[in-house]
């Protein structure tokens, strides 16, 4: 073994024989390791993500002239420069921050600005219309801001985007975990442990974890782990798992409309197609005026309670929905 | 030392910024360290002490803008990890059974960040060579950058300098010099430590069994 020239000079090597007698360091169990760089990963993506929003924050504040507007949501109906998003529909408790304290969130119409921040406590949704055309609704348990026009800060819990309208550059929904950007589509993101878990129903969606970009198409789930894991699955447009979206879906004023308009609806919110047997009933649907309210009631309870009242009715054949002219018993 | 904490700043701000990769070298390089730190301090307790750590990593991620570099960043997180195994003693209200360590007397604590507690279990040679461990291992932990590691390839791998050389991707002389300073760091540490408390001056001073 060598030895440089201070051992030398001083005798005995107190360095080497200390090391030595007292052996090699202990070395943390593999487990352990993984557990705890899961857990300050998702501190750090969570304390990144806060501090983005933050950022978000001051460059509205540098940008804007009426300062006092900041960071207070436009909570008395009316539209401002800084609107983002219109509340859609509200079940259960729901809360907005605003001027650093969550209140209760108590009736759907209110628009909501850049900045804003609001949360859904345990049973409670809410369904936005964002300005860019989306539909944009939180599960129980769920918080998010609103960071700009096209972009949203998922900071726990699960959400769900509707990009019917498929115009512009698509939304951008940031999470502790990864960077989620739609293609025109319909998914879930859901951040919770340092796990993040896109599901997409339709379309395609990219997902942006540190540079690392990878995409999942319709029908499919990604669940990435803290370390940079990502485990891929199936899950169809139709599964009871999409339910949660259904039951906060914003529906549609079909007073005075097409049954057209409601069947699509219906469609899209299930995650089926929708077929006509034979074609020509399409003719029939479009000439068939809808007169009434459905905004309390869930795609499938507005379909059955609508058709009623028509010659049209409906069949659910695997993912498709097909519509017929009744047939009288 | 200025230098170090000049790197420590320029690392919190890269973390700060976003930068998961620096990050990751952050957690990969203080978890071993802070691992060890907690289980001397936790009656060796090993669930608890990956608890703890992890505990510290994310209260320290979550007050990193605080982090002034006025000590190291490894310091730092000593700090908090002490904070959290004092939380937890008190949680549990077992402040008899807390393991107090030579680290915490002011004097020793100025001079390394850990050192771990004597027992007396143990027949003499045993003590010897646990108090040895745990102090080199401590002294190990405290030094900065990797001198730690050169040091263990050195002289328990028994690495030539050359082939620490090709492990770091330095030259020959650079690495002979790393391990220089590495050795003048060691030597330092343990010679202080020796000065500060009179337990570790007898357990450095004797001969095992």
């Amino acid at each position: 073994m060598e030895q440089d020239s201070n051992d030398r000079k001083n005798g005995p090597d107190l360095v080497a024989s200390l090391i030595r007698a007292a052996g090699r360091r202990i070395e943390p169990p593999a487990d352990a390791y993984q557990q705890v760089l899961t857990a300050a990963t998702a501190a750090f993506r969570e304390k990144s993500a806060q501090r983005r929003g933050r950022m978000w924050v001051l460059i509205a504040a540098a940008a804007s002239v009426a300062a006092v507007a900041l960071l207070v949501v436009q909570w008395n109906g009316t539209s401002t420069e800084s609107q983002v998003a219109t509340i859609a529909r509200v079940i259960g408790s729901v809360e907005i921050e605003t001027d650093g304290e969550w209140e209760p969130m108590t009736g759907a119409r209110g628009s909501l600005g850049t900045g804003a921040r609001l949360r859904t406590l345990a049973g409670g949704n809410v369904a936005l219309d964002l300005d860019g055309g989306a539909s944009l609704r939180l599960a129980a348990a769920t918080e998010v801001q609103m960071d700009g026009p096209r972009q949203i800060l998922l900071r726990s819990g699960r959400l769900y985007l509707d990009n019917r309208a498929s115009v512009g550059t698509g939304y951008r929904i940031e999470t502790p975990a990864g960077t989620a950007r739609d293609v025109g589509t319909q998914f879930e993101l859901r951040v919770a442990d340092g796990i993040l878990r896109l599901r997409v129903r339709e379309g395609r969606v990219e997902i942006d974890r540190a540079g690392q970009l990878l995409s999942g198409s319709a029908g499919e789930q990604l669940e990435f782990d803290a370390l940079g894991g990502v485990t891929r699955s199936m899950i169809a447009p139709t599964d009871a798992e999409w339910q949660w979206t259904e039951a906060v879906a914003s529906a549609p004023d079909i007073e005075g409309q097409p049954a057209t308009v409601l069947l699509r609806w219906v469609a899209r919110e299930t995650g089926r197609q929708l077929r006509y047997e034979p074609a020509a009933v399409e003719t029939r649907a479009a000439a068939v005026i809808l007169h009434g309210n459905i905004q309390h009631l869930t795609p499938m309870a507005a379909l059955e309670v609508m058709l009623a009242t028509t010659d049209l009715e409906y069949a659910l054949s695997g993912d498709t929905m097909v519509i017929r002219t009744r047939t009288e018993p | 030392m200025a230098d170090l904490v000049h790197l420590d700043r320029a690392t919190a701000r890269r973390i700060l910024g976003g930068d998961e990769a620096a990050f990751r070298e952050l957690f990969d390089r203080f978890f071993p360290r802070l691992y060890r730190f907690a289980l001397a301090r936790l009656n060796r307790d090993q669930e608890l002490a990956r608890d703890v750590v992890q505990q510290t990593f994310c209260n320290a991620i979550e007050r990193l803008d605080s982090y002034r570099g006025e000590a190291a960043l490894y310091t730092w997180f000593c700090q908090i990890c002490r904070n959290v195994i004092a939380d937890h003693y008190r949680r549990r209200q077992r402040g008899s059974e807390r393991v107090v360590l030579l680290e915490d007397q002011p004097n020793v604590r100025a001079i390394l960040e850990a050192l771990a507690a004597p027992t007396d279990d143990e027949p003499d040679t045993g003590v010897w060579r646990q108090q040895v461990h745990r102090v080199v291992e401590a002294t190990l932990d405290a030094l900065p950058g990797r001198y730690g590691e050169v040091l263990e390839w050195k002289y328990l791998d028994g690495e030539s300098v050359n082939e620490i050389a090709r492990r770091l991707e330095l030259g020959p002389k650079a690495a002979e010099s790393l391990l220089t300073r590495a050795r003048v760091a060691f030597r330092a540490a343990i010679s202080e430590l020796a000065g500060a408390s009179d337990e570790l001056t007898g357990a450095l001073g004797r001969s095992p069994g």
